[in-house]
C-alpha cells in the first residue's frame, strides 16, 4: 500500500467516524459540545484565510459573525425570509464590509492593523448595541433578538433536535478546509504568502499584494458570516455581547494560532485541543475555580509562542510523518 | 527601437538629490553595466524604473511606453524584473516554491507553473536543492535563486542590483557565466555592480555615475581609462595628467 | 454654561490621568516596537497592591507609592526578562514581531484571571479614604480632588520620565535603541537589557496611575480591560512614543468623555473615540505628536 493511498484510507475512515458518530452518540449535550467544536474549527479555519495566508493579524472577525447572524435573523423575523437565503446574503454583506475595512488597513503595519480591526470590531459592537433601528430594520439593541422555534424544517433551518444541525455544521466544516486546501495549492495560496513574507519581493514578481490580501479578506468575512447565521439558529437567541464579542474575536484568532496559522490542519488541530480544555474546566471548575480555563489558555497560549510560534500542529506533523515512515518506509531513491 | 530610454531623470530625497538629470538608454538584447561610487545614486535610479520610487522628474520609457510611477507588479506583467541588492527570498518556503510564485506571473495553473520552474531551476544548476528552505541556503546560492525567480516571470528586461556582492572569485565568475547566457537567450541585461572585472567582462556598454549624475558612458575600455572616472574613484590626487 | 466648564475641568482631570495609563504604552511601543496588550492587566495589578498596601497599613495612598513603583518595575522588569525576551529572540530577523502582541495577550488573560481566582469578583473599594469623595469648590464649580491630586501625579511622573530619558545616561541608551536597535548594540548598549528597562518603568508608570486611580476607582480584577483599549486610542492619537502626546491624547479622550453627555447619551460617545482613534489611524497614523516610524 503506497502512503498516498494510506493517508487517503485515513481521511475516509476519520470521515466515516465522524459522520457516523451521531448514530452511536446519542447524547444532546455531547452534542452540543461537538456541534460548538466544529464551529470552532470552522471559524477559525475561515479566519485562516486572512490570519494565516495573508499573514496579517485580524482581532475583529466577531463582528463578521455578528453581520451574519444580525442579518439573516432580521430577514427571518421582519420578511419571513429562509435563513438560508439569509445567510447568503449575510455573507455578501459581510463581505463588502471586510473589503471596506480592507482597503485602508491592509497598508497598515501589523501591530497598527491589529488595533484597527478590534477599533472596527467594537465599534460594530457599540452601534448594535445602540441601535433599535436600523432603518426599516429592527436590531432591537442590547436586547437582542429571539428566534421563535415554530415553523420547524429545513427550508428554516430549524430543527428540534440536535442531529440535523450536527451535520449541516460538519459539511460546512469539510467544505471550508477543503476551500482552504485548494486555495494553498493555488495561485492565489502562493500569491498571499509571498505577499504576507516578502511584500517588496512579491510585488517585483508580479504580486499585487493588497489586491489579494482584499480577496482573501472577503473570502474569509463572507465564510464567517455564514457561521454566524448557523449560530443564531442553532441557539435561537443573539446579542451583541454574544456574536459581535472582542471575546469571541481573540478566541478565534488564538485558537488558530495555537494550532498554527497558516497551514490548513493548524486552526482545526487547535480547536480540538482548546475547545475540549476550555469546555471540561468551565463545566468541573466554573464554580470553584472561575475563569480557570481562560489561565490555562493564556498560558497555553505564552508558552506555545514561545516554544512552538509556528504553532503545534509543526510538531504534531513530525510526529506524523515519522508514525508514516513506520508504517510504509520509503525505499531510497522513490517519491 | 530601445528597450529602456531614460531621459533626464531626477529623484529627490526632501533637500537631497540622489539622481540628478540622468538620461540613458539600452539596445535590446544588450548587457548595460551602471557603476560609480557608493552612494552615487546607482540603486535609486533602479528603483525609480522598477516603479518603488516615483521620479521627481524626469521620463522613463519601456517599450517605447512611459512608465514612470507604474506599479511593480504591472511592470513585472509588461516583461520588466528585477532582483534586490540585499536578497529578499521567500525564506520559510521551498527552492520550488520561490521560484513557482515568479512563475505564475505568466501561468495560472499550478501544474504548468511547476514545471516552468523546474526548467529554470534546471537552467541555473539548482533543480537538486529545489525542496531546501530558501532560507538555509547559502548567499551564493540565494542570488541565483533571486534570479530564478525573476527569471520565472519571462522578463524581456532584467535590471541586477549588485548580484555579485559577497560571492567568491569563483562564484563571480560563475555569475558572469550566467548573465551572458541571460543575454544570449534573448533577455536584455542591466546591471549595476561594484566588481571591476565583473562588470568589464560582461558589459557591451558602461554607464557612470557619481553624485546622481552621469560622468561617463562607453566601451568598457574606454570608461576605464576616462580621467573623470578615475577621479570619481580615486580621488582628486589620482587624476591622470 | 459653568457646567461645560466644569465638565471641562474634570475631564482634563480625568484625561490626564487616562493620559497617565497609556504613558507606559507609548514608551513601550516606543522603546520595543510592540503593543503591550497586558498594559491593562499591569494597570490593575498596580491597583491590587496600591489596595492592599492601604487596607493593611493605613497610610495614605499617594504613600503607598514608594511601595507599588519598585514592585511594579520590578515585575514588568522580570515579565519582559523571563515571558518576552525569549519571543524577541526567535524573531530577531523578522520585521514586525507580531508573536510579541500575541504572548501580551496572554500574559493580560493570565493576569486578569488569576487574580480573579485569588481575590474574587468583587468591587473593592478602600475604606477611611482621606481623599474619596472630596470636593473642591471654585465659585460654582465642583472639582473632584482625587483627579486633582491625580492630575499632579501625572504631569509630575511625565516630566519626570521625560527628563529620565533626555538627561540620564540610561535615558539616552533608551531612546537610542528606540532609533536603531541595531546601532544602539553596536555602541555596546545591552539592547535586552534596555527592553528590559523600558518595560520596568512603563509598568511602573501604570502602577503610578492604579494609585492614582484606587482612592475613587473600584478595584476588580477586569478593570485593567477598559483601560486597555482606551490606552490603546490614546497612545495612537498622541503618537506612539510620545510621551507628551500621551497626556495630551489622554486629555483629549477625557474632555470628549466628560464633555460629550451634555449634548449626546454616553454610548454615542463611546462610538465617537472610536471613530475618532479610526480616523486617526487613517489619516495620521503617527498621531498627533508621534514621530513616523521607519518599519
Amino acid at each position: 500500500m503506497t502512503r498516498q493511498k494510506l493517508q487517503i484510507s485515513s481521511l475516509v475512515l476519520v470521515g466515516i467516524i465522524t459522520f457516523g458518530l451521531p448514530v452511536v452518540l446519542r447524547s444532546p449535550t455531547y452534542l452540543h459540545i461537538l456541534i460548538l467544536l466544529y464551529l470552532y474549527a470552522y471559524l477559525t479555519t475561515s479566519w485562516n484565510l486572512v490570519g494565516g495566508f495573508a499573514g496579517v493579524l485580524p482581532l475583529g472577525h466577531a463582528a463578521f459573525v455578528g453581520i451574519g447572524a444580525y442579518t439573516s435573523t432580521i430577514l427571518y423575523l421582519q420578511y419571513g425570509i429562509s435563513p438560508w437565503l439569509g445567510m447568503i446574503v449575510g455573507g455578501v454583506l459581510a463581505a463588502i464590509v471586510g473589503i471596506i475595512i480592507g482597503l485602508p488597513t491592509f497598508k497598515m503595519r501589523g501591530a497598527y492593523f491589529a488595533l484597527a480591526t478590534i477599533a472596527f470590531g467594537e465599534g460594530i459592537r457599540v452601534m448594535v448595541e445602540n441601535i433599535d433601528y436600523l432603518g426599516p430594520f429592527n436590531l432591537n439593541g442590547p436586547r437582542g433578538l429571539q428566534i421563535p422555534p415554530l415553523n420547524v424544517g429545513l427550508t428554516n433551518l430549524m430543527f428540534t433536535n440536535k442531529e440535523p444541525y450536527y451535520y449541516i455544521i460538519l459539511v460546512m466544516l469539510v467544505a471550508v478546509l477543503a476551500l482552504t486546501y485548494s486555495i494553498s495549492r493555488s495561485k492565489l495560496g502562493y500569491y498571499l504568502n509571498a505577499g504576507g513574507e516578502e511584500p517588496e519581493a512579491a510585488m517585483s514578481l508580479g504580486v499585487n499584494v493588497a489586491r489579494c490580501k482584499l480577496i482573501a479578506m472577503a473570502m474569509s468575512s463572507f465564510l464567517t458570516a455564514l457561521a454566524g447565521t448557523f449560530y443564531a439558529q442553532f441557539t435561537l437567541f443573539i446579542h451583541p455581547k454574544s456574536v459581535i464579542s472582542l471575546d469571541l474575536s481573540f478566541e478565534i484568532a488564538f485558537i488558530a494560532l495555537i494550532g498554527g496559522r497558516g497551514s490548513i490542519a493548524g486552526p482545526v488541530l487547535g480547536a480540538l485541543l482548546l475547545r475540549p480544555v476550555g469546555d471540561f474546566s468551565r463545566i468541573y471548575f466554573g464554580a470553584t475555580l472561575p475563569g480557570l480555563h481562560l489561565i490555562i489558555f493564556g498560558t497555553v497560549l505564552v508558552l506555545v509562542m514561545i516554544f512552538q510560534p509556528r504553532g503545534l500542529q509543526e510538531p504534531l506533523t513530525r510526529v506524523y510523518h515519522k508514525l508514516l515512515d513506520r508504517l510504509i518506509p520509503v525505499p531510497a531513491g522513490t517519491e | 527601437m530601445k528597450i529602456l530610454d531614460i531621459k533626464n531623470l531626477t529623484k529627490d530625497f526632501g533637500g537631497l538629490r540622489a539622481v540628478n538629470n540622468l538620461s540613458l538608454s539600452i539596445d535590446e538584447g544588450q548587457i548595460l553595466g551602471l557603476i560609480g561610487p557608493n552612494g552615487a545614486g546607482k540603486s535609486t535610479a533602479f528603483n525609480c524604473i522598477a516603479g518603488v520610487y516615483s521620479p521627481s522628474d524626469g521620463e522613463i520609457y519601456f517599450n517605447g511606453e512611459k512608465i514612470n510611477n507604474e506599479k511593480p507588479w504591472n511592470l513585472c506583467k509588461r516583461g520588466l524584473a528585477r532582483t534586490f541588492q540585499i536578497v529578499k527570498p521567500f525564506s520559510s518556503k521551498s527552492v520550488l516554491y520561490n521560484v513557482m510564485v515568479g512563475s505564475f506571473a505568466n501561468k495560472d495553473k499550478r501544474a504548468e507553473a511547476e514545471k516552468k520552474s523546474l526548467e529554470i531551476l534546471k537552467y541555473l544548476h539548482l533543480e537538486d536543492k529545489k525542496d531546501i528552505r530558501a532560507g538555509n541556503l547559502t548567499i551564493a546560492d540565494r542570488k541565483r535563486l533571486e534570479i530564478a525567480r525573476a527569471l520565472a516571470t519571462e522578463p524581456r528586461l532584467l535590471l541586477l542590483d549588485e548580484v555579485m556582492a559577497g560571492l567568491r572569485p569563483t562564484e563571480v565568475d560563475e555569475m558572469v557565466e550566467i548573465i551572458k547566457n541571460l543575454r544570449d537567450s534573448g533577455i536584455t541585461v542591466f546591471v549595476i555592480e561594484h566588481i571591476m572585472r565583473a562588470i568589464m567582462a560582461l558589459s557591451d556598454w558602461i554607464v557612470v555615475i557619481h553624485f546622481g549624475q552621469k560622468i561617463a558612458e562607453g566601451i568598457p575600455e574606454t570608461v576605464a581609462s576616462d580621467e573623470n572616472v578615475i577621479k570619481a574613484y580615486l580621488g582628486e590626487e589620482y587624476g591622470v595628467s | 454654561m459653568i457646567y461645560i466648564v466644569e465638565d471641562l475641568i474634570n475631564g482634563i482631570l480625568m484625561g490626564s490621568i487616562y493620559g497617565l495609563t497609556a504613558l507606559g504604552l507609548t514608551i513601550i511601543f516606543g522603546v520595543l516596537k510592540v503593543i503591550n496588550f497586558a498594559h491593562g492587566s499591569l494597570l490593575m495589578v498596580g491597583m491590587y497592591v496600591a489596595y492592599w498596601a492601604v487596607s493593611l497599613s493605613g497610610l495614605h495612598p499617594y504613600l503607598t507609592l514608594l511601595l507599588v513603583v519598585p514592585v511594579m518595575y520590578l515585575f514588568g522588569y522580570y515579565l519582559q526578562d523571563i515571558v518576552i525576551k525569549p519571543i524577541f529572540k526567535a524573531e530577531r530577523d523578522v520585521r514586525e514581531p507580531i508573536t510579541v502582541i500575541i504572548v501580551t495577550t496572554g500574559v493580560w488573560y493570565i493576569l486578569d484571571n488569576l487574580t480573579l481566582l485569588i481575590f474574587g469578583p468583587q468591587y473593592r473599594s478602600i475604606q477611611d479614604n482621606p481623599l474619596r469623595g472630596k470636593m473642591l469648590e471654585i465659585g460654582e464649580m465642583m472639582i473632584s480632588v482625587p483627579k486633582l491630586w491625580g492630575f499632579f501625579a501625572a504631569i509630575i511622573t511625565a516630566g519626570s520620565v521625560y527628563w529620565f530619558l533626555q538627561k540620564t545616561r540610561t535615558g539616552r541608551a533608551i531612546r537610542a535603541t528606540s532609533l536603531d536597535r541595531d546601532a544602539a548594540s553596536l555602541m555596546g548598549i545591552k539592547q535586552y537589557r534596555v527592553y528590559n528597562i523600558a518595560f520596568g518603568i512603563g509598568t511602573a508608570t501604570a502602577g503610578i496611575a492604579g494609585v492614582t486611580l484606587v482612592p475613587f476607582y473600584n478595584v476588580f480584577p477586569t478593570v485593567g480591560v477598559l483601560f486597555d483599549i482606551k490606552g490603546f486610542i490614546i497612545v495612537v492619537l498622541g503618537g506612539l512614543g510620545s510621551i507628551g502626546g500621551a497626556i495630551l491624547g489622554g486629555i483629549i479622550i477625557g474632555v470628549i468623555e466628560s464633555v460629550g453627555p451634555q449634548f449626546m447619551t454616553a454610548t454615542w460617545t463611546e462610538a465617537i473615540v472610536y471613530g475618532l482613534f479610526l480616523l486617526v489611524l487613517f489619516a495620521k497614523p503617527s498621531g498627533l505628536f508621534g514621530v513616523k516610524y521607519e518599519w
